[in-house]
């Protein structure tokens, strides 16, 4: 029985350093009382909502260079998870900014407080989760988030295939929560533990039997891989991106990946490489199972599956929901390669992706907004109906490909770099391939906008100048890092170091 | 102002043009004779704040070096690439020549251009060029000078053939993009030795490593072969010889466009280049630059003298002018060269400018009277202009007298102290280095000669055609610039004395950097006078050849009885003091005589010029066919490729098919039997893996069935299959 001094001061020691989090829970708070309170006022609660995320990201800031266990060694604060943090910050932030923009939204409801206080909820569950060292405290926190994003997913419940996507995402998320219990379940017989500090101390100092610690970790990887929609986990994916409002769709895209990859890569390297930092960035893989070769497998499966099936959608958003699974590959061959340059590729990889992919789906909405279509074909001529918004989406289509001077060839390059320098060749070729066939089907879109003959060309499409500012605020970053890039690159080598225990 | 102010005011002025292109590009359609305007008012500003950032670094800061920053931009494991930009005293001055001139060439364009329908576009590309040059001033490292380069070559090209319905204007700008790519490959050859050897862009890291005593691939050979190659880049852009050829043909660019890019400023680059990495051109280096700048002074000038084409005499006098800056710094004239770089920008940006007002004028002319055939530009069309045209003609007057070096003017103090230099240099190295002063005489004698043959062939006299007749003087818009660049070619602007420039602010602000390259290969009259014991440098690298460079040294030492009065660095500078006046006077007598030539052949008609022509008349036609150069080139480099691809297609025509055919022939006989195969199993395959990618999607996208039940079994599946594969694999 443990001292319940000792319970009570590590309690107000952790809330202490907990205060992102905090904020976000009264945020929260305040968002829904505001929401029942001030019944007029239409955009109070995204206002509040982008207040808290920003006095979030504020506190975090004053957590730079913090190394902390708290809650019972449950969550841990690290530069890793700051920086995964930031990520999920920031794209919460753009995406209610997003949101205010978008028609679909706005049709389905007069009022969105519930949805904002349902981005704040998700945001908490994900901040949770990037800091999750415990199974339990993980399983939470993946629940946490899913069940807001459940309800964003069908927030417009009148329209048919939003509702539907949102049952096949419900179904489907319960069915890769029992996987990863079952997981969670042999780990801790195995074991004896949920800590991921004491089930690595287990692991460091006893012979497990190799097939349960294999179905264990292969489950409870199941359950990131929903969350990252890894194949063969990522079956919902098309379907949810598709119904759900696009805002949520980029959101999804984005943040919740962020998180599913920051834990992740925060329990392989926890729970199965020895906590001895060794001084050239490799790791220290324990027991018999190979690891990398588990991630290898699942990145190329997902990334040729993500891409192939690309080829053929002539849905925008379908499209970018394919593409996405196939951006997750590219980020599993850094995960998988478990080192320090691994860690930094992803790092530097996923702040570019959520630049690029958050403005090509804000394009997206824009545009749906306009035409009420998300048909690749409705995008012939874009290039001459709206300049403006055509140089944009070619400038972060051309960056998901991977092709200079973007910020998208920048990832990869490093991304690839990481995988050649653990000696993965033949990954980083499937890689390569793979980044070939996805030129294909991005082009595509941007020869519909500029090299089809269309006679709508000179029906100019207009759009407010709030919304182009917001979308070259995306664009231009997108570029400028693409030539200039030193200062990201710098901040995911400061931040790729991942809390060790003790 | 703090040095963290300088930097930040000289990103902005480096941005400003840009932002005017920007402008103009994206919004050009819609803003039409506004986008003058805007581009205008926002060089005037970029020159406003260029002199803020070059007072505070001339009063304020004189003595630092070069104010400068330094990040690192890439890094990919031990590949790191450091890049930065700073201003130098001669940065500081730059920056004021090319935002005063461009500023001047946009006013100048407002009228000029203002028929053009594609108005707004000039101003675009005159911003993108802008931008890209003052890149080029700031730069303090070799990549950002190449990238900027590279943006001022095709910045320059868009600008030659900005009317390129005319064929030989899109010719020229093909022809100047070409030929200065191949002095661009020596430039990055020599880029690459020094980042090979010493691992870094930064100029002052690369003079360090050199002074240091590393030499590239451990031979000095190397690094006068860096020092060639560098200068090779210089060659294109600033036209030496034999890249001279695109610059007369680029003067079929808009006539402002010649003032700003190939008069003052682009031209400028490659004489700028070589000041700013001075420090590490070896002895051998040196004299390969001072040979070609002496060739170039001397064979444009002559081949100035019978052009009949008003901008084309005024191209070849810059392709002169450039080859005695070059020359200047070959022979070791650091400041005399930046300086003449400086007075000749203004007045060769003014003789442009009076160019343009002069074809702008004749143009109206032609237009009202309803002439379109008439060469607007052949002087032999002109005369006269001086009653029509009066503020032309007396602000051309002025500048060409600046131009001829003539006493009051700046480009006489330029001018003087450079052939001080060739004198002192052909003294200190004897030999046939003589040569350099009196091919540098002559061409000064020869650049006074057709600047007079010009001015009285264009402006004096009766009207040759009725159209001289017919112009009339331009408006103020055209006029201003002409007037503001005249008067900077006033002396009292660079020294205090008309008769030496030595004594002005440009010598004390722009002094010659200690060479970086170890004495023995080195000039001994190019390192500072008492370093001999102190220099880290003439320690670092062989004692043998140290003592051949000091017994050198004390040969050429003559004890100066004015030594104590006057600070000078090195010998060089001493002995061209000692060269200043007789410089003054020859220069004095020769620009005087050829004057006086010109006026009795041109203006009294005592010396006939058409039997001076019958009697030269070999000289005269190798004069006018420009020494056959794009003749000889034709013949031979062009000739040469085209021989060349020819024989390759002949080999390929007959050797290469020829073996084809055998084997083909051979197997032939194989084939046949091959034959059913290849049809249902090798096209098979192919066609396989040409639809593998699709098919294989397609059948993938099938699985995406929309029933979650299917979904649910696929995941469940997957896991087994995984588990499977990876429970027997491990």
């Amino acid at each position: 029985m443990m001292d319940l001094n000792y319970i009570t001061e590590d309690l107000i020691k952790s809330v202490g350093q907990f205060l992102p989090e905090t904020a976000l829970i009264i945020t929260f708070l305040v968002a829904m009382m505001a929401d029942i309170l001030f019944k007029r006022s239409k955009h109070l609660t995204g206002y509040i909502a982008m207040a808290g995320l920003v006095i979030a990201g504020f506190l975090l800031y004053h957590q730079t260079g913090v190394n902390f266990k708290g809650f019972a060694n449950m969550l841990v604060i690290d530069a890793f998870g700051q920086f995964m943090k930031y990520i999920v910050l920031l794209s919460s932030l753009i995406i209610i900014i997003f949101s205010f923009y978008s028609d679909e939204l706005h049709a389905a409801h007069s009022r969105l407080g519930e949805y904002y206080t349902l981005i704040i909820g998700m945001t908490f569950g994900m901040m949770l989760l990037v800091g999750s060292s415990n199974l339990i405290m993980i399983y939470l926190a993946i629940e946490t988030m899913s069940i807001s994003s459940y309800i964003l997913a069908g927030y417009t419940k009148e329209v048919k295939r939003a509702s539907e996507a949102s049952l096949k995402y419900v179904i489907f998320g319960a069915v890769s929560s029992g996987i990863m219990v079952y997981g969670i379940s042999i780990m801790f017989g195995l074991t004896g533990s949920l800590n991921l500090f004491d089930i690595n101390q287990y692991l460091a100092s006893h012979q497990v039997d190799h097939l349960p610690l294999l179905i264990s970790g292969l489950l409870i990887v199941a359950g990131f891989g929903y969350k990252i929609s890894a194949v063969p986990f990522h079956f919902w994916t098309p379907d949810v991106y598709e119904g759900a409002p696009i805002t949520i769709t980029a959101y999804l895209s984005v943040a919740s990946k962020a998180a599913g990859f920051a834990v992740m890569l925060r329990f392989f390297k926890t729970t199965f490489f020895g906590a001895d930092q060794l001084l050239d960035g490799t790791w220290h893989l324990l027991g018999s199972i190979n690891w990398h070769y588990v991630v290898a497998a699942l990145a190329i499966l997902t990334m040729t599956l993500g891409n192939l099936v690309a080829l053929w959608q002539s849905n925008m958003k379908r499209m970018l929901a394919y593409s996405s699974i196939a951006h997750a590959g590219y980020l599993l061959m850094a995960v998988s390669v478990m080192n320090d340059g691994g860690v930094s590729a992803v790092l530097i990889y996923f702040f570019f992706y959520m630049l690029m992919n958050l403005g090509a789906f804000f394009v997206v909405q824009l545009v749906s907004n306009k035409l009420h279509t998300e048909d690749i074909e409705a995008y012939s001529g874009l290039g001459y109906r709206s300049p403006l918004i055509g140089v944009a989406l070619t400038i972060f289509l051309i960056s998901l490909t991977g092709l200079p001077p973007t910020a998208g060839f920048i990832g990869k390059l490093y991304v690839f770099t990481s995988v050649i320098d653990a000696g993965y060749y033949w990954l980083a070729v499937v890689g390569v391939l793979n980044s070939v066939v996805s030129l294909y089907y991005y082009v595509k879109v941007i020869r519909n906008m500029y090299l089809r003959d269309i006679e709508s060309k000179e029906d100019k499409l207009v759009f407010s100048p709030s919304a182009i500012v917001i979308v070259f605020v995306l664009a231009v970053p997108t570029l400028i890092f693409g030539m200039y890039f030193t200062p990201i690159v710098e901040w995911a080598n400061f931040s790729m170091n991942i809390f060790i225990g003790n | 102002m703090t040095h963290d102010a300088v930097l930040l005011l000289s990103i902005i002025i480096l941005l400003t043009p840009l932002l005017s292109f920007l402008i103009n590009v994206f919004f050009g359609g819609k803003l039409g004779k506004i986008s003058g305007i805007i581009g205008t008012s926002i060089l005037g500003i970029d020159f406003v704040m260029a002199i803020v950032v070059a007072f505070t670094k001339l009063v304020t800061y004189p003595d630092i070096h070069t104010i400068q920053t330094r990040f690192e931009w890439i890094s990919l494991g031990p590949i790191k690439v450091v890049i930065g930009y700073g201003i130098d005293n001669i940065a500081a001055m730059m920056l004021i020549v090319v935002t005063l001139i461009s500023f001047l060439v946009h006013l100048f364009s407002t009228e000029y251009m203002s028929d053009d329908r594609r108005y707004p576009k000039f101003y675009a590309y005159l911003g993108l060029f802008t931008f890209s040059m003052l890149g080029i001033v700031i730069a303090n490292n070799f990549l950002l000078m190449y990238m900027f380069w590279e943006l001022v070559g095709i910045s320059s090209y868009l600008l030659i053939g900005f009317w390129y319905e005319k064929n030989s204007a899109s010719n020229a700008g093909k022809k100047a993009f070409i030929t200065n790519r191949i002095g661009d490959l020596g430039f990055f050859t020599g880029i690459m030795i020094l980042y090979m050897t010493y691992g870094t862009f930064m100029f002052d890291e690369v003079f360090a490593g050199i002074s240091s005593g590393v030499m590239p691939f451990n031979s000095p050979t190397f690094l006068t072969l860096a020092g060639i190659g560098i200068f090779l880049g210089a060659m294109g852009k600033s036209a030496q010889w034999p890249l001279h050829v695109w610059l007369p043909d680029a003067m079929e660019g808009p006539t402002p466009v010649s003032a700003l890019i190939h008069a003052a400023t682009m031209v400028a680059a490659g004489v700028y280049l070589v000041a700013k990495v001075f420090a590490m051109f070896t002895a051998d280096a040196l004299t390969f630059i001072a040979a070609i700048g002496t060739i170039t002074a001397f064979v444009s000038a002559t081949i100035a003298i019978t052009q009949v084409d008003f901008k084309k005499v005024l191209a070849y006098s810059t392709v002169s002018q450039l080859g005695f800056m070059i020359m200047s710094l070959g022979v070791g004239g650091y400041t005399n060269g930046f300086f003449h770089l400086v007075t000749h920008a203004w007045f060769k940006a003014a003789l442009f400018l009076a160019a343009g007002s002069v074809i702008h004028a004749m143009h109206h002319a032609m237009h009202h009277m309803h002439d379109h055939h008439t060469d607007p530009q052949d002087i032999n069309n002109m005369g006269g202009l001086r009653k029509t045209m009066p503020w032309t003609y007396r602000t051309f007057l002025f500048v060409t007298l600046a131009l001829s070096g003539v006493p009051l003017t700046s480009g006489f103090l330029s001018k003087d102290g450079l052939l001080a230099g060739t004198l002192a240099y052909a003294n200190l190295t004897g030999g046939w280095h003589w040569i350099i002063p009196v091919m540098g005489f002559a061409a000064a004698g020869m650049t006074a000669f057709y600047m007079f043959r010009l001015t009285i062939v264009a402006f004096h006299g009766e009207p040759k055609t009725k159209i001289a007749s017919h112009t009339h003087e331009n408006k103020s818009v055209i006029l201003i610039p002409l007037i503001v660049l005249s008067v900077l070619s006033l002396w009292f602007f660079y020294s205090p004395t008309p008769i030496d420039g030595s004594k002005g602010w440009v010598h004390r602000l722009v002094v010659q950097p200690a060479s970086a390259v170890p004495a023995a290969y080195q000039w001994s009259f190019l390192l500072p006078e008492h370093a001999g014991e102190a220099s880290p440098a003439m320690h670092a690298e062989g004692e043998g050849h140290e003592a051949a460079a000091t017994e050198e040294l004390h040969h050429e030492a003559q004890p100066a009885a004015h030594a104590t009065t006057h600070a000078y660095l090195n010998k060089f500078q001493e002995e061209s003091h000692h060269f200043h006046y007789i410089a003054m006077f020859l220069s004095v007598l020769i620009a005087g005589g050829a004057i006086g030539l010109a006026f009795m052949i041109y203006q009294y008609k005592v010396i006939s010029a058409d039997k001076l022509e019958a009697r030269l008349k070999f000289l005269h036609t190798f004069s006018l066919n420009k020494w056959y150069f794009d003749e000889l080139y034709q013949a031979t480099v062009i000739a040469g490729t085209v021989a060349l691809s020819k024989m390759l297609s002949w080999f390929d025509t007959y050797i290469v098919d020829g073996l084809v055919n055998l084997s083909a022939y051979i197997t032939r006989g194989f084939s046949f039997i091959t034959g059913l195969f290849d049809n249902h199993v090798i096209d098979g395959a192919v066609n396989l893996i040409a639809n593998t990618t699709g098919f294989v999607g397609a059948r993938l996208r099938k699985v995406q069935t929309g029933h979650i039940q299917t979904y649910l079994v696929f995941v469940l599946v997957g896991l087994l299959v995984l588990l499977y594969y990876f429970s027997i694999n491990f």
